[in-house]
């Protein structure tokens, strides 16, 4: 009897060994990146911010959002930022082809070089705000460019994108939200 | 040509390998003493096919011969000769055969010191080395090949990150490998020891002086990670509990605690089934690092381009060598005969409360690093946890043991007598609060200044203490000379890692405690005082490196002896990867460091930003860590702790 | 009357400048308590990243403004989560984090005192003789004799 006791025992580091590899393995499949942060605003409110003027285009804030006809995208971009430049042409299929409004906030950026860009590559966007020192987007979680929010007809944040959004990102993920917010109170 | 031969003797190495595991296995089971015998000789070979392997590489890298892929991403030919070299090292392929270069370089070791010992022993200590060089030899073979060839080599290499090329860096890895792989070797003891069934006093005569070198090892191999970060990393910091870090810290705290085990079980032959436990444990810790450097499931500032597939294939690993010798050892540990008793005021039962205190640190730094794994599991939720966390939980677990070393080695073996000892306890109590309250009264300090600096004084005091009573200071001094140098050098180990542990902590209370810490704009010309330092800002110019630009700045400084130095800090961009980086510059002392970090230009003319650190007493810390190594070293020079001592009566 | 003009106008420049001081002080220990989000490991502190700056601009001005440290961590947290906090949380959730510590020092102690009570149980060796217990007994057996 006493023998069985000190057996169990002996097997307590073997079982908490694989406990532990239960966790790794479960990290290992899912391949995430730990750096990667998910938004603490999902299903929230979009939060007021106080955008600037960009010469020439509509502004915004987040009064825009609520109360909307439908699903609407808030786009943080930068001029000196290059993975924007790289989903700006998906961003102009959204615009043009899906017609889904996109809202810009232009981050921490020299507000003539960002006029270029849109004249010179084309404007997406509904309308945009700037946000010149950074401020408004800290309100949003913002922690880096680009980053896309998908915004339903009530102004809450449904998903946030981290990254530039590229054609697989645009077809599988975006579009799919975007329509199951429209069906959504049909 | 070079580079094909390596790749072939590597594979031959792992045919080898495969015999070094079956021959010995398949001896001992049949009692075959020729096969048992021939282990020694297929090690010789592993090892000098795995030798030649590597210098192909080597000579890859010193040649630059950028065909080869690992070369031209991770060299350049610009790179001087040291660095070409350590280059081999500083990637996951090169570092991975020079892991199993230690290890068969460890296996030759074992068989050639232990000619003597039991053959049936030796053979699966062997066999199971051979078995984890299979295991590594095909990790590298099938998913880390550093053999491979690219076709259209670039003439110049990519590899230039000046930031790694350091001497501490460069010798760092090879360090803490002799020191992981080191662990490999108690590791084979144990699971041998379970096999066979007992463990007799050969045994613990071996695991000791292994056990000895791999943390010396580890011990230096760490702190020169830790001085590479605090010249190279721009903060003033020298340790980060970046689970990188923490992955040797774990194996360190688990080879302390199993050094202080063993010397229970050598001494009074009990506490075996704990101490064969914690060598599959610190092993399996080294395991674990790798698992965590190299497969990308935590966020860390040193780890090696990551790779899922390769996690997997680590984690297998890890179940098999982890999972198969804590299986063992549940089966056979409980009919391993228990030795000897002793009352818990003992040496032995101090030593016990020592091994508390460093599993239980073992652990808690496990649980930090892996918190952020388990949560998201859980509650799929991302939390994150840093230094304040550690240094929170940390300190306050040491305290004890420190505590503890002090007068432990005071205490008898088998049942201490109490009188005496709290004499002792209470005269190295007044001796160190008088120090450290004096110090604390002089220059002013916080609470736990002063808790560091008692516990530094306690150690220094009760270290002394303990030496003068063993060497007997009431006797004439002839005596007292007499008996000093008949004091086995092992006692002499101990109090020097001791005192080394001491002069640590003074390092690290002095340099956060009366830390000066300047962040401010200066602009050219200007002069700050710092302590009885003045700094004059004399000079900023461009300068340019091989893939770098940077802008240098000039600072006179005039120590208070008015001594005059300069020193060059850097603020580097380098167009290729759009990166800046600070280098900085650093007057290093015996009683404090001058550290100058350059920061960005700011708007008003010739003004930039700077952040001046002056740290006293920070190169104790590595001074500390060292004078542990050497006490590590004394004792492993011990003739009684000589690999293969009295065996000569077996 | 000038000179209580010059004493109230140093008074309050000193005040400003302690003021400044103690905020200095709790942005410094509130910067090491942050993570910086898009360096791999680093504190804001250490972190001379943009976004790193513009979060300590935030948590300075705060300081500023008299909030405390915990309704500055819960304004980041509520934007970020609980990520960008270095030190844990002391929630339900974390509460083996904190107590683990303390948990494996008591298990250790409570594993090692039934073993080795175990042991003592099977065993029945004398304790040794301690050098004054010897003396004694070599006197007594010293005196037997003669």
């Amino acid at each position: 009897m006493k023998n069985k006791l000190k057996y169990f025992y002996s097997y307590t580091p073997l079982i908490v060994f694989l406990i532990l590899v239960l966790f790794f393995a479960r990290q290992l499949i899912l391949k995430e990146d730990p750096s990667e942060l998910p938004s603490v605003l999902i299903d929230e409110k979009f939060p007021s911010i106080i955008l600037s003027e960009l010469v020439g285009y509509k502004v915004f804030s987040n009064k825009n959002l609520i109360n909307a006809n439908g699903p609407s995208l808030v786009n943080i971009w930068s001029s000196w930022c290059v993975p924007c430049k790289v989903e700006h042409e998906y961003l102009m299929s959204m615009s043009n082809n899906y017609n889904i409004i996109i809202y810009g906030i232009n981050y921490k950026d020299n507000k003539e070089d960002a006029l270029k860009v849109l004249d010179l590559n084309g404007n997406p966007f509904y309308a945009i705000g700037a946000d010149q020192d950074g401020m408004q987007s800290i309100n949003l979680g913002v922690y880096g460019v680009p980053e896309t929010f998908i915004i339903d007809r009530d102004g809450n944040i449904r998903y946030r994108h981290v990254g530039p959004i590229l054609e697989y990102d645009m077809e599988k993920i975006i579009l799919p939200i975007i329509n199951k917010i429209k069906q959504e109170r049909l | 040509m070079i580079i094909e031969l390596g790749h072939f003797l590597l594979a031959l190495a792992l045919s080898l390998s495969i015999f070094q595991f079956l021959v010995p296995a398949v001896g001992v089971k049949f009692n075959s003493h020729s096969m048992m015998k021939s282990t020694s000789i297929i090690a010789y070979m592993s090892f000098i096919l795995v030798l030649f392997s590597f210098l192909s590489l080597v000579y890859a890298y010193i040649t630059s011969d950028f065909s080869v892929s690992l070369v031209a991403k991770n060299s350049h030919s610009l790179k001087p000769l040291l660095y070409k070299i350590s280059g081999v090292w500083g990637n996951h392929e090169g570092s991975l055969l020079l892991w199993v270069l230690i290890l068969t370089f460890y296996s030759v070791a074992v068989a050639i010191l232990g000619r003597r010992l039991p053959l049936k022993l030796l053979s699966l200590v062997l066999s199971c080395q051979g078995l984890i060089a299979v295991a590594f030899i095909s990790f590298i073979l099938f998913t880390s090949n550093p053999f491979v060839r690219i076709f259209f080599p670039n003439a110049e290499g990519e590899g230039f990150n000046p930031i790694l090329q350091d001497f501490g860096l460069a010798i760092h890895p090879p360090f803490l490998y002799l020191g992981y792989v080191g662990l490999s070797v108690t590791f084979s003891f144990s699971i041998a020891a379970l096999l066979v069934g007992k463990v007799d006093t050969i045994w613990v005569k071996w695991v000791r002086p292994w056990t000895l070198i791999a943390w010396v090892f580890l011990t230096i191999g760490i702190a020169l990670g830790s001085w590479w970060a605090y010249r190279e990393l721009g903060w003033g910091g020298w340790w980060f509990w970046d689970p990188v870090e923490n992955a040797s810290f774990m194996p360190w705290l688990a080879a302390t605690a199993l050094l202080h085990s063993s010397i229970v079980a050598e001494k009074r032959d009990t506490l075996k089934a704990w101490t064969i436990l914690l060598a599959i444990i610190a092993f399996s810790f080294c395991l674990l690092g790798t698992f965590i450097v190299r497969s990308g499931v935590l966020v860390s500032v040193h780890a090696f381009a990551s790779d899922p597939s390769r996690g997997l294939y680590i984690l297998l690993l890890l179940v098999f060598f982890t999972g198969g010798g804590l299986a063992l050892f549940a089966k056979r540990a409980p009919y391993l005969k228990s030795g000897s008793l002793f009352k818990p005021l003992s040496r032995e039962g101090a030593l016990v409360i020592n091994n508390i205190i460093f599993a239980s640190a073992a652990a808690t730094v496990l649980l930090g690093t892996l918190y952020p794994i388990f949560i998201d599991a859980i509650n799929n939720s991302k939390v994150s946890v840093g230094p304040p966390y550690f240094e929170a939980v940390f300190i306050p677990l040491m305290v004890p043991a420190i505590l503890l070393c002090a007068f432990s080695p005071m205490l008898s073996w088998k049942r201490a007598i109490i009188d005496n000892i709290i004499e002792r306890i209470i005269a190295v109590f007044i001796c160190s609060l008088f120090l450290a309250s004096l110090i604390i009264i002089i220059y002013g300090g916080s609470a736990s200044a002063f808790l560091g600096l008692f516990l530094a004084f306690w150690l220094i005091c009760g270290t002394l203490y303990e030496f003068l009573i063993k060497v007997g200071v009431k006797s004439s001094f002839k005596t007292f000379i007499q008996r000093a140098l008949n004091l086995p050098r092992s006692a002499y180990g101990m109090s020097v890692a001791h005192i080394g542990v001491a002069i640590f902590i003074i390092g690290v209370t002095v340099s956060s405690a009366w830390r000066i810490d300047i962040e401010k704009p200066i602009i050219l010309g200007e002069k700050i005082i710092v302590k009885d330092i003045e700094l004059t800002f004399k000079n900023i110019k461009k300068v340019e490196g091989p893939n770098w630009n940077a802008d240098r700045g000039e600072f006179e400084i005039i120590t208070s002896n008015g001594a005059k130095h300069f020193l060059y800090p850097e603020r580097r961009f380098y167009p290729a990867s759009q990166v800046n980086t600070s280098e900085p510059a650093i007057m290093s002392g015996i009683f404090s460091d001058l550290y100058i970090v350059l920061g960005e230009s700011l708007q008003e003319e010739d003004s930039f930003a700077f952040r001046i650190y002056y740290s006293p007493f920070i190169s104790w810390i590595w001074f500390g860590i060292l004078l542990m190594a050497m006490g590590g070293i004394l004792s492993l020079s011990d003739r009684k702790h000589r690999l293969g001592y009295g065996l000569k009566q077996v | 009357m000038t000179t209580i003009i010059k004493f109230i106008f140093c008074f309050f420049i000193i005040s400003n400048s302690v003021l400044a001081d103690t905020n200095n002080k709790a942005a410094y220990e509130l910067y090491k308590e942050l993570r910086c989000l898009v360096c791999q490991n680093q504190s804001l502190l250490e972190s001379n990243a943009p976004l790193a700056l513009d979060l300590k601009k935030v948590v300075m001005d705060k300081i500023e403004l008299g909030q405390s440290k915990n309704e500055i961590k819960k304004f980041l947290v509520d934007r970020y989560g609980e990520f960008i906090l270095l030190k844990p949380k002391y929630s339900i959730q974390n509460i083996l984090l904190w107590l683990g510590p303390i948990l494996f020092l008591l298990i250790g102690f409570f594993v090692t005192f039934v073993f080795l009570r175990k042991q003592s149980m099977y065993k029945e060796e004398p304790l040794p003789l301690t050098n004054e217990e010897e003396n004694s007994l070599k006197k007594i057996l010293d005196n037997n004799v003669s």
